[in-house]
């Protein structure tokens, strides 16, 4: 399949497992979508038949029905006696229905076989060809490419009409209304990020025309596929919401939209094509080549969204706050005019990403050497870009005052975001009221956003800079620098007006363009220059431009500062220029100070580079935010949290620290003028530090809900909430799917290992000090080698920085002193030194992760320690073959990135945060479940293969291996109702465990607790017979199992049920075997975990 | 009180503060640390608890209590603790109340549902007389707050008449007995008693 191929091909080693993977489940393609598995139950059955395997008896029950529908089709058709030709209008078309459809599916059967249809009784991508369904549980509508695999999805109506139609009607139209949304989205601007959903693969290629229509129409649909996938990740919360649009009185209008939409989807495609061809002649730097064209085809189908939803959300009314609109986070966004600002960096970097990656590695030579002599940089702006984007096409309007603003709303309460120069001229400004604006200027314009044209004119823009120039710095969508310094053939005038021209051609947008000797020269040069014009500062007017300057148009003087100077008497550049650095920098601080003095005599020791690596990434509403009650609350929450996580997806980041601002409404402060604005606020921040980053949304979710419950607060004040996660990292595409893993699970031990950390600390540090000469010398080594490869990578997101050589650093710095002091003596003292150098070198490298000095981090440190020897153990192999080293396996294995995952893996599955897991999507636990047997088989001295750890899921066999092995199903023994363990325990097959079972059965309508089971437990039973050994060992394990997962349950808020199951299980240990073991093993982890919340022991008399 | 403040946080708080007052009270009275005269029979909760008669005693655990309200609102309060202390200062007891509010939740409670919780309470603690240890000679007792964080600054008179404290600790992790636990929205609380761990290093008997 070549969609799987594309969306690998840009993975490195760890690529091949997945592919193969892959292509294993693709090639099975009798996939059944959970109707077929009823006849799977009786499994005993297929031995006494004459079927080999399950596969065998579905091709021949297939083949049966098959020949029974022909026969019963061929009934029909003679009987009836009309003329095949005039009937068979479903020729080629094979549905399978699912779910409850009207009319029914033995109905449909009846059509297809009627008018030469085929029907499928169980789903295969080879047979179907509709799928025909009126309504989609949520769960497939998330993941609809791995429910439909790229088939149509139809309503059943699309069959009736048919044939009332008497021909084959394009389905199109009668797509599943979940999935066909006429609801505005976020499309334009998620349009960049969607290739990095997994499932979302490229568009075109992933068909397969096995149909009999028409490429386009396919394609067409999986744009539209596409784009409703992408919206599902923005938001799946709402989806109630869709399906109330979607009744029947407006089903018509919907389809006529649906159809003009498929057809400007079609043309869009061909468009496409041919983008996506320059797009890969432009570039020439491969791995950025499929990434490239991939946001094109994209954004091309984002764009035809957003302008045929556009004339309706014009018409209907528009709602303004999360109290009243579900969808209120993505329409925000999808209006906001600083998203736009803030989200268009990333599609920058995205697209310009092989230029500026050149510029890199020639920047990295020459920065030292560049003389600020030299240099010339051109500063070029569109003028007034957010307004004459919009005008660029409507020349009536070119000499009108124009301003554009979100709303042209007759009360005038919102804020104009930008004006033309014919406005300006009547003082209207940015930031200013509509309703002032229009009183200073009653024939003042007001034109809405069109974030379409401003994503195109801004790409037009950078193109035309990017052929001119290769050293851009990237300010704005509408702003840029240049450095001409080394273009010495063409003078920096004639290439500004070059440029210009070429901005003016291209976009119908003017541009002005400022040339000076330093980034602020050509800033300053710019704003005479503007409106459409260019100006030049060489080096000799430098001085007399800046002596009458006012202070405050200087770049970072800002109004307080300005009225500080003023104070002073400051007030032009010339007057600050009098001052000495040295009482500057007193009176201002020394970064302040040292600007001042510098910028006032035009020195600016910037260097033009290319886009910066965001320090952090987030996002923030605070403008129509009012919540009703908490679930208001958290649903906003969960949309700003699934924003962010898109965020830090476009920019493949992954952070680690997250900080959660709320806007809350001051005591007295009363409803803000701004319509819907957020008023007086104080502004309250409280931020989390994690111990692995993320990009993962629903950890997200988690952690912005802990905050947002800690600022203690009556939603009804919020006014305003931003995310904002730092301490960013980048995101190593080619381990996505375990990354999320990674976080998950290594966010678990942090909060259960700390009663074990010790002993695991020991061990770890045994191991850690009988390498330690090895280490010593080689970790320096490995470093050094390692830095060099850093600087080299820098600049390509694609590729990983090496983690754990920048992780055990960090780590090692933040251990507690203690620690650190007793690990450098086993270092030979050499630890400190390494620390040392490490520190000078981080200094350029910029954007290492920093490691939190939180609970895991003693943990990790060691952890991390021993990774470093495995990696050094590719050279020095011979030494880890000793028997002390625990998995000598994994010293072998070529991947650096499987020794990662495998130390960041709780050693048994004991360690693991139960409810964290518990709280996992399926597919996520089934990636656990996957890895751990796997994981295990690397650690655990017995060598249990995979399949035993598989049977334990579906029901607990005897393990001997108690410490290690826990069967996966366990994780969630208190999950449900009844509580799993109960349905467990009563096929244990031992006595004791039965009877838990059976009492809690007894007392199911209460919903018992441990402890009444327990109770009547001891009343009931008389006397205990405790079952053979070998069974005992299993029901000891169960019981422990048991009882661990229900102290972790507990033990934060109700210890008296715990004390309370203790003191029964000791009346019980007093009595029985097995409750005797039970209580021997589980007293130490019940201290242990006490201790951890309480700081104490529990006392049981 | 604040009869101003009508938000349901600060309805739960207080609810619970003046839980507080009677809990501490009956503490009190349970370890015996006055002649039982000193107290009289009331009906708190449907419940029949004990009041101080002593206006000072009275003062001194209404005002505590109350003065709690700020920071209980705020959800600074991680734990309140009555500990009684031996003579050289050394705690022996600790009845601990530790509290979780959720703010966001407390719209949808009722008062009637938080109080038939902590009406639990007070019936528990009347028959966990025998997990209590007689109380040494010359002891004293008093009241304090484990904050989750240090207060910014006092805003209003109950506040300021909480003073930060330095109490002796133990420097063994003690031996938890629950009472009584209280798993709810909004309101957790928990309460249980800690005793010195028996492998305490004894204060020296100087």
């Amino acid at each position: 399949m070549k969609r799987s191929f594309g969306s690998n091909s840009s993975n490195n080693s760890s690529g091949s497992n997945k592919k193969t993977k892959k292509k294993a489940t693709n090639s099975s393609n009798q996939k059944t979508l959970g109707v077929a598995w009823g006849a799977a139950s009786s499994r005993s059955s297929f031995r006494s038949s004459p079927f080999s395997d399950f596969g065998s008896y579905m091709e021949v029950k297939n083949q049966k029905l098959q020949n029974q529908f022909e026969t019963e089709a061929s009934a029909s058709a003679s009987s009836h006696g009309v003329s095949d030709s005039e009937k068979l209008i479903f020729q080629g078309v094979s549905i399978f229905v699912d779910g409850f459809t009207i009319p029914s599916h033995q109905e449909l059967r009846g059509y297809m076989m009627k008018y030469g249809g085929r029907f499928e009784n169980y789903f295969s991508r080879r047979s179907v060809t509709h799928i025909i369904c009126s309504n989609l549980p949520d769960s497939k509508v998330k993941n609809l490419r791995a429910f439909s695999r790229g088939l149509p999805v139809v309503k059943p109506s699309w069959i009736v009409d048919s044939i009332s139609a008497n021909r084959l009607l394009g389905w199109v139209p009668y797509q599943l209304d979940q999935l066909n949304d006429t609801q505005p989205k976020l499309s334009a601007f998620f349009a960049p990020r969607r290739h990095l959903a997994p499932q979302v693969a490229l568009p075109v290629t992933s068909c397969q025309p096995e149909t009999g229509y028409s490429e386009t129409e396919e394609g067409s649909s999986i744009i539209a596929e596409d784009a409703e996938e992408a919206r599902d990740h923005v938001d799946d919360e709402t989806d109630g919401v869709y399906i109330e649009n979607t009744t029947p009185e407006m089903t018509e209008e919907t389809r006529t939209n649906d159809l003009q939409s498929s057809e400007v989807n079609a043309e869009r495609l061909g468009n496409n094509d041919i983008e996506e061809k320059q797009v890969s002649s432009e570039l020439q730097f491969t791995p950025n080549l499929l990434s490239a064209s991939d946001n094109r085809s994209f954004h091309a189908s984002g764009k035809h969204d957003g302008k045929s939803i556009a004339p309706t959300s014009g018409s209907s009314i528009r709602r303004h706050s999360t109290l009243e609109d579900p969808n209120f986070v993505e329409n925000y966004f999808k209006n906001s005019r600083l998203h736009f600002i803030g989200t268009w960096r990333n599609r920058y970097r995205k697209r310009f990403h092989g230029s500026s990656n050149g510029l890199k590695c020639e920047d990295s030579g020459q920065s030292t050497a560049e003389n600020a002599k030299k240099s010339t940089i051109i500063h070029i702006d569109l003028d007034s870009f957010f307004v004459s984007v919009v005008i660029r096409n409507r020349i009536e309007l070119h000499d009108k005052p124009v301003a554009v603003c979100h709303s042209d709303n007759p009360k005038g309460t919102a804020e104009i975001s930008s004006a033309n120069y014919p406005a300006r001229a009547y003082g209207v400004k940015a930031g200013m009221f509509v309703r002032h604006a229009k009183d200073l200027c009653p024939q003042l314009v007001i034109v809405p956003y069109n974030f379409e044209a401003y994503e195109e004119v801004a790409d037009q823009f950078y193109d035309i800079l990017h052929m001119h120039c290769r050293k851009i710095q990237a300010v704005s969508c509408d702003e840029a620098f240049l450095d001409v310094s080394d273009l010495k053939d063409v003078e920096p005038e004639f290439l500004a007006s070059t440029i210009r021209k070429e901005i003016l051609e291209t976009t119908g947008c003017s541009a002005s363009a400022g040339i000076g000797g330093t980034m602020l020269m050509a800033r300053l040069a710019t704003r005479v220059a503007k409106p459409a014009g260019q100006f030049n500062i060489s080096a000799e007017k430098v001085d007399e431009f800046l002596d009458q300057l006012p202070v405050g148009s200087l770049p970072g003087v800002g109004s307080v500062l300005k009225e500080k100077l003023e104070t002073q008497k400051i007030q032009t550049c010339g007057q600050l220029r009098l001052i000495s650095k040295d009482s500057l920098q007193k009176d201002f601080g020394v970064k302040t100070g040292e600007m001042l003095w510098s910028y006032s005599r035009g020195l600016d020791h910037r260097s033009v580079t290319a886009v910066q690596e965001s320090k952090s990434i987030g996002a923030e509403v605070n403008w129509g935010v009012r919540f009703r009650d908490q679930q208001d609350g958290h649903h906003f929450l969960q949309c700003l949290c699934k924003e962010v996580s898109l965020r830090l997806q476009g920019c493949e980041m992954i952070g680690r620290t997250f900080t959660l601002k709320i806007k809350k409404r001051k005591k007295d402060a009363e409803e803000p003028v701004k319509y819907m604005g957020c008023g007086d606020c104080d502004n309250l921040s409280r931020s989390i530090t994690v111990p692995t980053a993320t990009d993962d949304v629903e950890v997200l979710q988690r952690i912005s809900k802990k905050l947002f419950g800690s600022f203690c607060l009556d939603v009804k004040e919020v006014r305003g909430v931003g995310l904002q996660v730092s301490k960013l990292d980048s995101a190593d595409p080619s381990n996505k799917g375990s990354r999320t893993l990674t976080s998950w699970l290594s966010s678990a031990p942090a909060s259960v290992h700390i009663g074990q950390d010790d002993s695991l600390f020991a061990a770890n540090f045994r191991e850690s000090s009988d390498c330690k000469r090895h280490v010593a010398g080689g970790v320096s080594r490995l470093r050094e080698s390692n830095s060099a490869e850093s600087s080299f990578q820098s600049g390509d997101t694609n590729s990983s920085l090496p983690p754990m050589c920048h992780l055990d650093m960090e780590v090692l710095e933040n251990l507690p002193p203690e620690l650190l002091s007793e690990l450098d003596e086993t270092y030979g003292k050499k630890l400190f030194e390494l620390i040392e150098k490490k520190r000078g070198k981080r200094k350029i490298n910029s954007n290492s992760p920093h490691v939190s000095s939180d609970g895991t981090a003693c943990i990790k440190g060691p952890k991390s320690l021993s990774v470093t020897i495995y990696g050094l153990s590719t050279s020095r192999e011979k030494v880890y073959e000793e028997p002390h080293v625990p998995h000598p396996s994994v010293a072998r294995t070529s991947s650096e990135r499987t020794i990662e995952i495998t130390d960041l893996m709780p050693s048994s599955l004991s360690q693991v945060d139960v409810s964290v897991l518990q709280e996992l999507p399926e597919e996520l636990r089934a990636y656990v479940s996957g890895a751990f047997p796997a994981h295990r088989k690397q650690q655990s001295s017995s060598d249990a293969p995979m399949e035993t750890c598989k049977k334990q899921d579906q029901e607990p066999s005897g393990t001997k291996d108690a410490e290690n092995g826990i069967g996966f199903s366990y994780s969630s023994l208190w999950f449900g109702n009844p509580p799993l363990w109960v349905e467990i325990f009563k096929v244990s097959g031992n006595c004791i465990l039965e009877k838990f079972s059976e009492i809690y059965y007894k007392m199911v309508q209460s919903r018992p607790i441990l402890s009444s089971v327990l109770q009547h437990t001891i009343s009931e039973i008389g006397s205990f017979h405790d079952a053979s050994a070998n069974y005992l060992d299993k029901a000891v394990y169960d019981v422990c199992e048991l009882l661990k997962q229900y102290i972790k349950l507990k033990v934060e808020g109700d210890i008296e049920e715990i004390y309370l199951c203790f003191r029964l299980m000791k009346r019980l240990a007093a009595r029985s075997q097995l409750f005797l073991q039970v209580y021997e093993i589980l007293s130490p982890f019940l201290q242990a975990s006490i201790n951890e919340h309480y700081g104490g022991s529990l006392s049981i008399p | 009180m604040n009869p101003k403040d009508d938000n349901p946080s600060g309805e739960v708080a207080r609810t619970l503060v003046e839980f507080l007052e009677v809990a501490i009270t009956m503490i009190v009275f349970l370890k015996g640390f006055y002649p039982s005269a000193a107290f009289e029979r009331r009906r708190y909760m449907n419940v029949v608890v004990q009041r101080a008669r002593h206006p000072e005693l009275r003062d001194y655990i209404h005002s505590s209590a109350f003065g709690l309200l700020p920071f209980i609102e705020k959800g600074l309060v991680e734990r309140v603790a009555v500990i009684f202390f031996s003579e050289d200062s050394v705690p022996v007891e600790r009845f601990i109340f530790k509290l979780t509010i959720n703010p966001s939740c407390a719209a949808s409670v009722e008062e009637g549902q938080l109080e038939f919780a902590l009406r639990s309470f007070l019936i528990k603690l009347p028959v966990s007389k025998s997990l209590v240890k007689p109380l040494p000679q010359n002891c004293r007792w008093e009241v304090t707050a484990y904050l989750r964080s240090l207060p910014q600054v006092c805003s209003s008179k109950a506040e300021e008449l909480w003073i930060p404290t330095d109490t002796k600790q133990w420097q063994k992790p003690p031996v938890i007995t629950p009472v009584k636990s209280l798993n709810s929205e909004p309101l957790c609380l928990q309460l249980y008693v800690e005793h010195p761990s028996l492998s305490e290093p004894q204060p020296c008997q100087a």
